[in-house]
């Protein structure tokens, strides 16, 4: 454990607690696909559990949050921009199912 | 004539002054570059995604064919993995960054085999797969082909992005080993090791347990 002495032992302990909270919440993911939930509410509480852990993992394994502010703006709205834009396809994909004999 | 000028004049784009201008993030153009990357990977990721969803959404056949036991076990032994090749990485990082390049070294080979277990069992599931008879193209179960085609383009991409990050992290613990490399290329390789962890994050939520048998009332 060389590695973990060059760590302050308060950032091992944050990083340690992040990796185990994060395997928690793949735990709650998988309880919530057996809980006989409908597929909407299911993908949307999955959803939302992804994007936290993203956000934990961006956040603190990368060190975002320990850079300067500007490189969180300058990356993160710009993209969450361009992941909504692609929303505009969902009517779409309702309509080829229509389409169906 | 202005130092500038005289620059342009010889032929130079920016006078030494100018091309040591500081950084407005304040980290090194790497990790900058490296941070670019991850941004323009992500909004592929999230393209094949959407695309995932919208044929999904559109097929009325749709496939859910994965049983607990093997495959969301599988699922959760990758996501375990994965999540703790993040955490040998920051190790890593944090040795290198400490001057500690034997424990550098170390964690990126924990970090590295870490890794290869990963694409290993994917590997291992693929086939299992295929000899039930599931291909980009066929359905062993009669419903819609897509399933394969997106399963194995969305995981296939994912696996090339583990595959290449091994590699790197092999090439950067032997440089970083002989003296080649620095804590940075440890801490701009180590970004986009979790970046990988990061996409797996929604792989495994929305192309395993969605698809979960007997997951969805």
């Amino acid at each position: 454990m060389a590695a973990m002495e060059s760590t302050t032992g308060s950032e091992t302990r944050l990083y340690v607690g992040i990796w185990i909270g994060l395997l928690a919440i793949v735990g709650v993911e998988v309880a919530l696909t057996y809980a006989g939930l409908r597929a909407g509410v299911l993908l949307m509480a999955l959803l939302t559990l992804a994007v936290v852990e993203a956000g934990i993992g961006v956040m603190f394994f990368m060190h975002l949050k320990y850079e300067r502010r500007t490189l969180f703006w300058s990356l993160i709205p710009g993209l969450i921009f361009v992941l909504l834009l692609m929303n505009h396809l969902w009517r779409d994909a309702a309509r080829m199912v229509s389409l169906r004999p | 004539m202005t130092q500038s000028e005289m620059a342009l004049t010889m032929g130079h784009g920016a006078t030494d002054e100018e091309s040591h201008e500081q950084s407005p993030f304040g980290i090194q153009s790497s990790k900058l570059v490296m941070w670019l990357f991850i941004i323009a990977d992500s909004a592929t990721f999230g393209a094949i995604l959407f695309g995932y969803g919208y044929l999904r959404a559109g097929s009325p056949n749709w496939s859910r064919p994965f049983a607990f036991v093997p495959t969301i076990l599988n699922g959760m032994v990758m996501t375990a993995i994965l999540l703790t090749s993040s955490l040998t990485m920051l190790f890593a990082v944090a040795a290198a960054q400490a001057g500690r390049r034997e424990a550098g070294v170390r964690w990126l080979g924990f970090t590295a085999l870490l890794g290869t277990a990963f694409a290993v069992l994917h590997l291992r599931e693929w086939f299992n797969m295929f000899a039930e008879g599931w291909s980009t193209a066929t359905n062993p179960l009669g419903g819609s082909a897509l399933f394969g085609s997106t399963f194995f383009s969305i995981t296939g991409l994912h696996l090339l992005h583990v595959t290449a990050g091994v590699v790197a992290l092999t090439v950067i613990a032997i440089g970083f080993r002989r003296g080649r490399f620095d804590a940075a290329h440890v801490e701009t390789t180590g970004l986009y090791w979790h970046f990988v962890d990061i996409v797996w994050m929604f792989v495994f939520p929305l192309v395993y347990l969605m698809n979960a048998r007997g997951g969805i009332s």
